[in-house]
Order: C-alpha cells, then structure tokens, then sequence
C-alpha cells in the first residue's frame, strides 16, 4: 500500500513537471520548433532581454498584480473587521455576496464585468474606449478582495474579543486598538490573503483577457494572443526565469517558515529575526506599491504622442532577418511612440471596434470590411494634404469600389487567397482546384481559414456562385458545404497557420498569398497554388483612421510615411505581399518582384473577384451561418 | 458601542460587492434577453440555448470524469505527503503548488508539443516502431489537459484534511481489529469527505467552464465544450447576447453543482480556501 501510493507520487510528480522540462530546455534550443532539440544555445535568452516589449508586459502584470493586491489587502481587511461586527445574519449574507466570484467559473466573471464596463462606459457615459487600465485594475481588485476577507475572518473569529476590550479600556481608541492590537492578530490572515491575492492577479489570464482593452495589456493576455501566432522561443526563456525565481522563492519561504516554526515549538518567545522579516516583508511590499503608483503616475503623466497601430499579425517588417524595423524608424524620425498591436481577422477587427471599447488609431482592414465600416460611420476622412505620398499610390487602386471617392483609405498591400498543400505528402494529380480541401484522403491533415467572409468565399468559388451573393439560400448551401468539410478539418486556422504547416503537423492549407511566401521560405517542401478553374479572392488591405482615433495628425504621419515608396519597399521584403506602389518594386529584392505567387500574372488577375460589402443584416447572417457550420455545436 | 461603530467599515465593501458582483450579472441578464441589432426586449436568445445544450453536456461530462481521476490520482498523493515528516511535507506542498504560479497557457501549449501528430511522443513511439498514433484532438486529450492543470487542485485540499486527521483514530481501529482496508474505507475516507468535495469542486469548475484547453487539444465536434462557446460568441461571433445567455446557464449549472456538493458536506464554511 505504502510502496504504491509512493509510486502513484513520483508519477504524478512527473506527470505534473515533464511540460515544464519540455519549456525549459525548448528555452536552449536553437530552433523554434519545440518537438526538435537542434542545439544547445542561451540565444533565446538574448532575445528576451533585448525586447523590451515582452519585459514591459511583465511589468504590466507585476504592477496590476501589486496594486490590486494593496488595494485588496487594505480594503479587505478593514471591510473585514466590519463584517465580522456584523449581526450574524447579515454576515452570513455578507459572506455569500463574498463567495460569488470565488464559485463563479472565471468566464462568467470576465463576461459580466467587461458588459459591464462596456454597458456603462460606452452605453451610458457614451466614451469610446471603456475598457482600460482602470477596468482592469477595477477587475483585480474585485477577484482579490475575498481571498482576503475569507483569510482574515477566520482570524478576526478566533481572537479574543477580551483584547480589544481590554486595549480601549486602558485608553486606546478604536483606530489606535485596531493597529495596535488587532492587526497583530489578524497579520498572518492577511498575509496569506494577500499573497493568494498576488499570485491569482499574477497569472490570471480568463477575466484579464475579457476586460482588457488595447492600452494596457498584461503577460497571460499576450501570450494567448502569441499562442495564436508562431511562437517566439524567448517566451520560452522567460518562462524559464520566472520558474527558476518562484522556485528560490517558494523554498527560502517554506525554509524560513519552517525555522520559525521550530523555534515556537521550542517555547521561545517569536524570535526577533522573525519579526523583524516580516517587517521587512511589509517594508518591502510597501515600497514596491510605492513605486508602482509613482510608475504609473509618471507614466500617464507623460505627455508624448502614443499612436496606437493595430495591424494583422505578421503584417508589417520587425527588424528580424535583417528587414527594417518599420515601426522603429516611424519613432526615431518623428518622435511619436507607437504601441502596435496585432488581431486576427477583419471580423475581430470589427467586433472589437464596435464592442470592445478599444482605443485605436490606425487600422488595416480589407476591402469589404471598409466599405462595412464606411457604411456604419466607423472611419474618419482622411486629410489627404497631410498624406502626399499618396500620389505615389498606382492609379489603379485609386477610388476603389469599396472607398469610391477615396475618402477615407490609403491602400497598404494587395494579394490572393489560394491553396498552400505540401508536396511530400499530397498527390499533384489531387491539386486540381478548392475542392482538394474536401478530399477525405487528406482528412485530419486540413487546416481552414478562420473567418466567416473567406471560409463562405471557398465554399462559394467551389460551388460556382457569386461570391458576394445576398440569396440566403445560396449562402445556406455554402454553410452546408462547410459543415461537410467540418470532419476533415485538423483546426481552423489564422496565424497559427505558420507553425502547423512549417512543422507538416498539417499538409493542406488555404492563406493569403504573402504569408504563404513566407512559409514556403521556411519550409521549401511546400507551394502555392490558385485554382485553374475556378475563381478566387483578390484582396487589397488599405489604412484607415476609426472614429475612436485621438491622435489624428499622427495617425496620417504614419500612413504617409508607409507610403512612401523606399519604407513600402522595405516593408514588402519581410511581409512578402504585393505593394499598390509600382514605385516600391525598386526596392523590393528580385525574387520577391518576380514571384508569381505575390504578382500573379494580368492573365491569373483577371479570374480573381473582390469581396464587397453586403449589408449588415447578411454580414450577420453570415457570420452566425459559418459559426454554427464550423464551430458552434 | 464601538460594534456598532465598526459596522460601518463594511458599508463600502458591501457596495463594492455589489456594484461589481451582483450589477454585472444582471447587465449579463439583461444582456441575455436583449436582441443584438435591436436592442429591445426578446425571449430568441433564450429559445436558441437548446442547440447548445450538447456543449453544455460534454462539458459536464468531460468535468466530471476529469475530477474523478484527479480524485483517483491525488488523493494516494495526498495521503503519501501528508504522512511524511515536516521538512518533506513542506517541500512536496511547494512543489504541488509550483505548477500553480506558473503561466497555464504555456504549460497546456508544451502538451501540444508533446502530443501533436508530429510531436515528442509520437517521434519517440515512431523512432522505436510503434508507429504514430492520433493523440492530440481527441477527447481523451482535452480530459488529459483538464487533469493536468488542475490536479493541483484537487491534491491541495486532500491534503488539508488528511494532515489534520487524528492518528489515534486509526490506532484505535486497528487495535478493534479492522484490517487497513477496513481502516481506510470506515475511518479515513468518511473523515476525508470535506476534502474530497471541496477538491472536487475545485476541479469540476475551472474545468466545466475552460476554454483554452479545448482549443488547444481538442478538434472536431466532440471536443467543444461550453466555454468555448462563450469566448466564441464574445471574441469572434459578434454576438454577447447569446454569449450572455449561455454565461448565464454556465453560472446557474455551476451555483446548482456546489449547492449540492455543500449540501452533501454539511456546513463546512471555507473550504475553498487552500
């Protein structure tokens, strides 16, 4: 019995860390791929220190996870003491008020504090942006208050009620009794309290990332989004750190504690070391808060320009395999701070504009989603004399369908959507047109595009019908088709789509052109194919100001210099698509300018449609046909 | 007197309390029974949960089988822990609570490692003429996923209890001549039942409501459970009036599950706290 229960721990031991091994020797690969140890290497560690965005990340979450701790541990333990004076049937009610975010699964709480947040910002108070910073804290504080109270009230009971009695009797005050006497009973409830308070903000990603908005994220909210997205290996790094350092933690303060413990068996009074680091503790806990708030508080006291660029992943040159760091250039020539973050798809995009209550300055959406968001007032007219390397903009792409006065869109790239398949394992004789994403033989080795306009678009060049068809019939049989496909789907896909087809966990996929270029660099097995038969998708990506923009002037700095056709250039080099700047070509290298896959021929051209924007009611339509086709049952 | 006093420290927490508990769940009401164009009044939402009810029951169902092998697996782990001597005590404590400070999306994500077509395990079996095997997207690996991450929780409150039962009790059971099965099943089980329910809620709702898990090792029909449905229909859907609706049933189901699991352990008070 005893030697199987042994066994049953030293598995289970196992069970729980070898993930974690997996994570920190993945932190010394030199590869990416965290299945393939390819050498030894304290690259990645490099790597992290030199990005001082995932390290402010970390910050973001310390600071939150600090300051919603002091507030917490504050107010919990005076809101304690009140409590506990209660008549007991109050309390009682008290307590289960109490108890509600702790039973609440996670997700119930995030959803009802962002509609909240939401109801009554952008609902009530009519603000654009009602998800911040302060939400966020506001949430924190609201799941760490009863760790708290539930860790202090057991202490409040167990004291002597006498001493109280006995500290106001020999002339303190209440608020004097309180420090002097209560307090020190109550102190290891509210340490505990405070440190579960601490490790719960900490880590939290489920209500953190239903109540973030774009101006504050914290280190869980982004690693989800990274999770979505190839992986960069210093994450891996970080992660490696942070275990190594709650390790030492964790031991110094079992060990400590142990050592106390010893001495109050020994019946000696609390040693004064004892004491003396929990003062300590506190001193330093007190500090950090201090300096937090100061951080802060610098930190919005800062008047710089922030523009907010919200892009597509993968959609802009970073600086990583010598290609210029766009955004690092954009700061050093005007001054102006960019904070750039990523969404997925032009459906998220929109989602969070109009619900999310995210402040944003610059957006990238395609085609369709313009003409939608023109429709639905959500952009602002551009002032084209602040943008005059517009002119450089071929006249092609000049008043376009979806911005026919070519008011409020400056075009950013264009491309195709086609078939990405993996050569080493799927047939050539089957590569024949969309209908290979049907092929049962391939079944489980299909990756689908994750939004409702291009996956109902695959459906509806296979099916031969008009891809911007307002039939609801039509678009019915489209669902159907996706759900027929549904079985045969390994996942469906955006930017994760890098990782999955680089490593052929997948063999078939469908992407847009540019960043099927880019995994054919990685992965020289893989090609690109655009249906013979059959129609496909021509895109153009173009950047526009939505109305929740509060750094205008700014916002068209940024167009224009993307504009310009040396930067545009550059830019094209690392994303891999196609420049509505003839004039870019010329700093584009060769292979790129003469790829067939990023400039198709005139004659290919001509068998690709444009999205358009339908109306709202079938871009709903829509979305609820596809969702329900793939996903939501 | 100074009772009375002191009452009034309770006043802005009760206020807090509600105005970020109880308001946001009647906004999520009122959000369930709103149209998403309109915005008026509508019952549709609530009439649309039935095609939903499949997730609903998957995910309970997946909770619950994850639970009971978390209480399989843990409760010999407790039992082990709590009967070794302070120092191990202590350091084995730590080292079920580590898992726990560390980023869980990492850690379900090196489990997409670990069992992808092309990952570590299928490498290891193919290299020694196993073959590949389907491991990752199946329902078995979503439970896998569930278990993972919250045996931890499970282990913690087991141990609480065991730690503190009376080791004369068992002395005095086998001295009345029960054999160590009769020992367990009469003495230690019945007196590890706060435990067991409390670890088992512990699971049962982070699990029920996940979404990462199943996102990341799960595919295909049987593997979407309710959370994912949530985050869907908030993040990608466009539709927080469903997505409401459905919180509402998830929160309901949840609150119905503890009630019962209290109501099963008498009037334990605290005992979420680890």
């Amino acid at each position: 019995m005893k030697k199987a229960n042994r066994l049953i721990t030293i598995l289970m031991f196992a069970f729980l860390y070898i993930p974690m091994v997996v994570l920190i020797v993945a932190s010394f690969n030199t590869g990416n791929d965290i299945t393939k140890f390819e050498g030894f290497t304290f690259k990645q560690y490099a790597e992290l220190f030199r990005d001082s965005g995932l390290l402010g990340l970390l910050g973001n979450s310390i600071l939150i996870a600090l300051l919603s701790t002091g507030i917490s541990v504050a107010f919990g333990t005076l809101a304690a003491v009140g409590i506990h004076s209660l008549k007991p049937r109050m309390r009682r009610l008290v307590m289960s008020m109490t108890n509600i975010p702790m039973t609440n699964p996670d997700i119930v709480t995030g959803v009802s504090l962002s509609l909240l947040f939401v109801f009554v910002g952008t609902g009530l108070l009519g603000q654009r942006e009602s998800l911040t910073f302060w939400t966020l804290l506001l949430a924190h504080v609201t799941f760490g208050l009863p760790y708290v109270i539930l860790n202090v009230m057991p202490k409040l009971q167990q004291m002597n009620p006498a001493l109280t009695d006995a500290a106001m009797d020999l002339g303190c005050t209440p608020v004097k009794a309180f420090f002097k006497v209560i307090i020190h009973e109550i102190m290891p409830g509210v340490i505990a309290g405070g440190i579960m308070a601490f490790t719960m903000s900490l880590d939290d990603f489920v209500i953190s990332y239903f109540v973030t908005g774009s101006d504050f994220v914290t280190l869980p909210v982004e690693i989800y989004t990274y999770t979505k997205k190839p992986i960069p290996p210093k994450i891996y790094a970080m992660f490696t750190l942070l275990f190594g350092l709650i390790f030492v933690l964790m031991l110094t303060m079992n060990l400590l504690q142990l050592r106390s413990g010893r001495k109050k068996e020994s019946k000696r009074p609390v040693s004064k070391a004892w004491v003396i680091t929990r003062r300590c503790i506190a001193g330093v806990a007190a500090v950090c808060l201090v300096v937090g708030c100061g951080f802060l508080m610098f930190n919005g006291r800062q008047h710089e320009t922030v523009l907010n660029v919200y892009n597509w992943g993968m959609n802009i040159a970073d600086g990583t395999d010598e290609t210029m760091d766009i955004i690092a250039e954009f700061e050093k020539k005007t001054g102006i701070k960019v904070n750039y973050s990523t969404y997925e798809s032009n459906e998220v995009l929109y989602s969070k504009l109009k619900n999310g209550g995210i402040s944003v300055d610059v957006i990238i959406p395609s085609d369709y989603m313009i003409d939608r968001m023109i429709a639905e007032n959500m952009l602002l007219e551009l002032d084209f004399a602040n943008i005059p390397n517009f002119s450089y903009v071929d006249e092609q792409f000049k008043n376009p369908a979806y911005d026919p006065e070519n008011k409020y869109s400056v075009p950013y790239t264009w491309g195709t959507v086609g078939i990405l398949y993996n050569t080493k394992y799927v047939d050539e004789a089957d590569v024949t047109g969309w209908e290979l994403l049907w092929n049962e033989k391939y079944a489980g080795k299909i990756l689908m595009i994750d939004n409702s306009r291009d996956a109902m678009g695959i459906a509806q060049y296979l099916l031969g019908y008009d891809v911007n068809t307002m039939d609801k019939e039509e678009l019915q049989e489209c669902a159907d088709k996706l759900a027929e496909q549904r079985p045969l789907v390994q996942q469906y896909v955006m930017d994760q789509i890098y990782a999955t087809m680089e490593n052929e966990e997948a063999w078939i996929a469908t992407y847009y052109a540019g960043d099927c270029m880019l995994m054919m660099e990685e992965n020289e097995d893989l090609a690109f194919y655009l249906p013979e038969n059959q129609g496909f998708n021509l895109f153009t990506d173009a950047m526009c100001i939505p109305y929740c923009c509060e750094e205008k002037d700014a916002a068209e700095m940024f167009i224009d210099f993307l504009c310009d056709p040396e930067i545009s250039g550059a830019n094209m080099d690392y994303i891999c698509y196609a420049s509505p700047i003839s004039a870019a070509k010329e700093y584009m290298e060769d292979y790129l300018r003469e790829s067939e896959v990023v400039y198709p021929s005139e004659e290919v051209l001509k068998r690709g449609t444009a999205y358009a924007y339908l109306s709202e009611e079938i871009s709903r339509y829509v979305e609820n046909l596809y969702q329900q086709a793939t996903k939501l049952n | 007197m100074k009772r009375n006093k002191s009452v009034f420290l309770s006043v802005p927490y009760i206020l807090w309390m509600v105005v970020f508990t109880l308001i946001p769940l009647g906004v999520v009401g009122y959000y369930a029974l709103t149209d998403p164009d309109t915005g008026i009044f509508t019952w549709s939402n609530i009439q649309n949960l039935a095609q939903y009810m499949p997730a609903l029951g998957r995910s309970v169902l997946y909770a619950l089988i994850s639970a009971g092998i978390c209480l399989v697996l843990g409760y010999p782990v407790a039992y082990y822990i709590a009967h070794r001597g302070p120092l191990a005590q202590k350091l084995l404590y730590m080292l079920v609570m580590l898992p726990m400070c560390m980023s869980f999306l990492l850690r379900t994500l090196a489990w997409v490692g670990l069992l992808q077509d092309t990952g570590i395990i299928n490498n290891i079996l193919d290299a020694i003429g196993i073959g590949r095997l389907p491991l990752i997207r199946t329902p078995a690996a979503v439970i896998l996923g569930m278990v993972y991450n919250y045996l931890p929780y499970m282990i913690l409150p087991l141990y609480a209890t065991l730690v503190k039962l009376d080791g004369r009790l068992i002395e005095a059971a086998e001295d009345l001549g029960c054999t160590p099965g009769q020992t367990f099943s009469k003495v230690i089980l019945p007196l590890s039942v706060p435990g067991i329910l409390s670890g088992i809620t512990m699971v049962f709702v982070p699990a029920v409501s996940t979404f990462y898990i199943s996102q990341k090792l799960g595919g295909g029909k049987e593997t979407v459970l309710v959370g994912d449905l949530i985050e869907r229909l908030f993040k990608q859907a466009d539709n927080p009036n469903m997505g409401a609706a459905l919180s509402l049933v998830l929160m309901a189901l949840v609150f119905v599950c503890t009630g019962i699991m209290n109501r099963f352990g008498g009037d334990e008070e605290g005992g979420v706290v680890v």
